[in-house]
């Protein structure tokens, strides 16, 4: 469970906070969903979690132990962040981008490094993609590509930003199935604005507006909730 | 003389307004042959022996025995300032009654001309610091030793010939020389005995001649072979000037010493020893440019991450870094290569490996900085959440990615670099164009050798090139541009 506790964070020079006291619990699921339009603090908050950004106050905590104490590579073993764009390493192969990490900060060693990696391209399907570069295969496959290097620290967790954004209306779909598949084994986090791909993958989320939690639980209430004053 | 032959608009009015007045005056005074002011050509531009004083008058050596004569053979003197190319064609025409212009005596000019009697013999001569740290005492003991002489002066090849195992050091002019040997970096310098001894005099240096005169030239004063009359009166005067003590107090008022010994030194360069000296410098060149461009990448790296202003304690190094980087791009290399090497004190090589050293660092750095920049931030993030460190971000994933960026504008570095080793020539390292400008000082052939040379950096530049257009078609290749 991921527990977030008066999360404050306010952006340097910024007038008003960015987040304004969060608290809320994400329960442990297969895919949990966070949701809200552009500008509603999602991205922040998905950066606080990720520590990307340390919170003005308050504390967020993964399974009862707040992140701030965590070791750099703890940290990375509880949770997995897969970017917007992505940010695969455009210089290195796919199966290199899924090994360095493993190799170089995790003291695995290349051979096993490179087996495990090839395994879970294999069971992400993607392992004809191997010896590619990032350039050279599809939005689609990189976004599995993108999943599958931050599976290799073996997360708990796997928080996916907006995962949607660059992929058309049938990738979407299949991205969708083949993410409830592997959500069996992995929980996913997608922070995201688009409702009706949450609804596809989540059963359960919060929906964020303006730095405040609006509305919490199913997915299909709080999209009710949130689309009925606008209707 | 034969080292001076500049050309001068000027003094070609001089010569004509000196003609003028020589025509005219006759016509007014009708003096006889023998009272007409005796007209004596000399260039001018000789200094000590023939010049022009801070009154733009004509002054020196030349002019006061030309006068002394005179007195003794009892006609004023007129000079004819003329240029040194075709001087001996205006006396042989007329123009005026003889030279007193420190003309060396040779054969062939002996064929056209009589010379009087040698007036003053000079030659080549070892000049050493006063305080002689080496106990040199002639030029036979500067075995291994560094001497220097003036680059394009016919003494730097006359010792490359006759004395092999003397370093010669070659300079744009004697007072980088007189640099070097106050700062006794050099043992001694070779030069003429007399312009040498005149020149320690204005500058005030405390250096001496040692050692007898390499190799002299007799100095006389030609008449047209038809003039025997003139050239009897001359021989005459000069006798008496020189019992007399005039030329004594001549010599001594210009050079405080008087000179002896004779002997003669021609020499050519054959195309083995220019194959040799061109191959020789170009190995230099090279080499500079190698061990300039290691130091210039290995500082660059640091620089161009401290100029991309990163994060952290590497924040405080940014301004110094910029400011060094700017100074470097924004003043010429050449003045750096010089205060490196008369300012600092440093050895040629050593200046010149270290200037262009940080120059190469100030502009690879900047090259590295843009590379840095062009590398996503989404790529350190990246890194971050796979628990890289920052040394392990830096490494693995920004650096690879900016170097592929940089190469492409880093050959342009390197290419421009090994151009740039032409300059060190100017702080007497005897790369390949000093080598050739010492080799076209005696061939005065500029064209072939200055090609030759062009041809021989193109060869290394050439590939240079391709290499890095080859790097940038892989990277295309890969869809690098894409991502």
């Amino acid at each position: 469970m991921i527990e977030i506790r008066d999360l404050i964070y306010t952006y340097p020079n910024a007038d008003e906070p960015a987040l304004k006291q969060l608290s809320v619990q994400f329960p442990r699921e297969n895919v949990f969903a966070v949701l809200g339009q552009s500008g509603s603090g999602k991205t922040t908050l998905l950066n606080c979690i990720a520590r990307f950004l340390t919170p003005t106050s308050g504390s967020i905590h993964i399974d009862d132990k707040n992140i701030a104490d965590m070791t750099a590579l703890e940290f990375r073993h509880t949770l997995g962040v897969v970017f917007q764009r992505l940010n695969l390493f455009p210089h290195l192969s796919v199966l290199r981008n899924l090994t360095l990490a493993p190799e170089k900060v995790f003291g695995t060693s290349l051979s096993d490094a490179r087996k495990q990696a090839r395994e879970m391209l294999e069971r992400l399907g993607i392992g004809d993609l191997a010896d590619r570069y990032p350039a050279q295969i599809s939005g689609g496959q990189a976004q599995r590509v993108a999943i599958a290097r931050g599976l290799m620290l073996q997360p708990s967790y796997m928080l996916l930003d907006e995962p949607t954004s660059a992929l058309d209306a049938q990738t979407t779909q299949d991205f969708a199935a083949w993410l409830t598949e592997l959500s069996s084994e992995t929980s996913f986090i997608i922070v995201t604005h688009d409702l009706p791909f949450a609804e596809m993958v989540a059963s359960h989320g919060v929906y964020l507006s303006q730095g405040e939690i609006q509305a919490t639980g199913n997915v299909a209430d709080i999209l009710q909730q949130v689309q009925q004053p606008t209707s | 003389m034969n080292r001076f032959f500049l050309n001068s608009n000027l003094l070609w009015l001089v010569c004509c307004a000196g003609l003028l007045v020589a025509m005219v005056k006759p016509a007014h005074a009708q003096p006889t042959a023998e009272q007409k002011p005796l007209r004596v050509a000399l260039t001018g531009k000789f200094p000590p022996f023939n010049y022009y004083n801070k009154q733009g008058e004509l002054a020196g050596f030349d002019v006061d025995v030309a006068n002394a004569i005179g007195k003794r053979i009892g006609r004023d003197i007129e000079f004819v300032a003329t240029e040194w190319d075709g001087i001996l064609a205006g006396l042989l025409g007329g123009k005026f009654d003889t030279i007193i212009g420190s003309m060396a005596i040779t054969p062939v000019r002996a064929m056209q001309v009589n010379f009087s009697k040698p007036y003053y013999h000079s030659g080549a001569q070892l000049f050493v610091h006063r305080d002689n740290p080496a106990q040199v005492y002639s030029i036979n003991e500067c075995d291994g030793l560094k001497v220097a002489a003036v680059l394009g002066e016919t003494y730097q090849q006359y010792l490359d010939q006759n004395y092999p195992s003397i370093e010669v050091v070659t300079l744009k002019s004697s007072v980088e020389i007189f640099e070097l040997l106050q700062q006794q970096r050099v043992t001694g310098f070779v030069t003429d005995r007399l312009v040498g001894s005149w020149q320690i005099k204005q500058a005030d240096r405390p250096f001496v001649p040692v050692g007898g005169m390499l190799y002299s030239e007799d100095i006389g004063i030609p008449v047209r072979k038809d003039d025997t009359k003139l050239l009897e009166q001359i021989n005459t005067a000069l006798d008496q000037i020189k019992s007399d003590g005039t030329m004594k107090k001549i010599h001594q008022k210009y050079f405080g010493l008087s000179a002896t010994v004779s002997g003669t030194g021609k020499t050519s360069m054959s195309d083995a020893v220019i194959a040799k000296k061109l191959i020789k410098g170009f190995a230099v060149t090279i080499a500079i440019a190698v061990a300039s461009l290691a130091i210039g990448f290995v500082l660059a790296i640091p620089c161009g991450v401290i100029l991309n202003k990163p994060k952290g304690s590497m924040v405080i190094l940014y301004w110094p870094v910029r400011t060094i980087v700017d100074f470097l791009r924004g003043t010429p290399v050449l003045i750096q290569l010089l205060f490196a090497w008369m300012g600092l004190g440093l050895s040629p090589f050593t200046a010149a490996i270290g200037t262009l050293g940080i120059n190469a660092m100030a502009y690879m750095a900047e090259v590295i900085r843009s590379g840095l920049m062009s590398v996503d931030q989404g790529q350190v993030l990246a890194a971050k959440a796979l628990a890289m460190n920052r040394m392990q971000t830096f490494r693995y994933v920004v650096w690879p990615q900016a170097f592929r960026v940089a190469i492409p504008p880093l050959m342009n570095c390197v290419v421009a670099l090994t151009k740039d080793t032409a300059l060190v020539a100017v702080i007497s390292v005897s790369e390949v164009i000093r080598e050739a400008q010492a080799i076209i000082s005696v061939t005065f052939e500029p064209t072939k050798y200055y090609f030759i040379v062009a041809v021989m950096f193109f060869i290394v530049t050439f590939p240079l090139m391709k290499f890095a257009s080859m790097l940038e078609r892989r990277i295309a290749q890969r869809g690098y541009s894409r991502d």
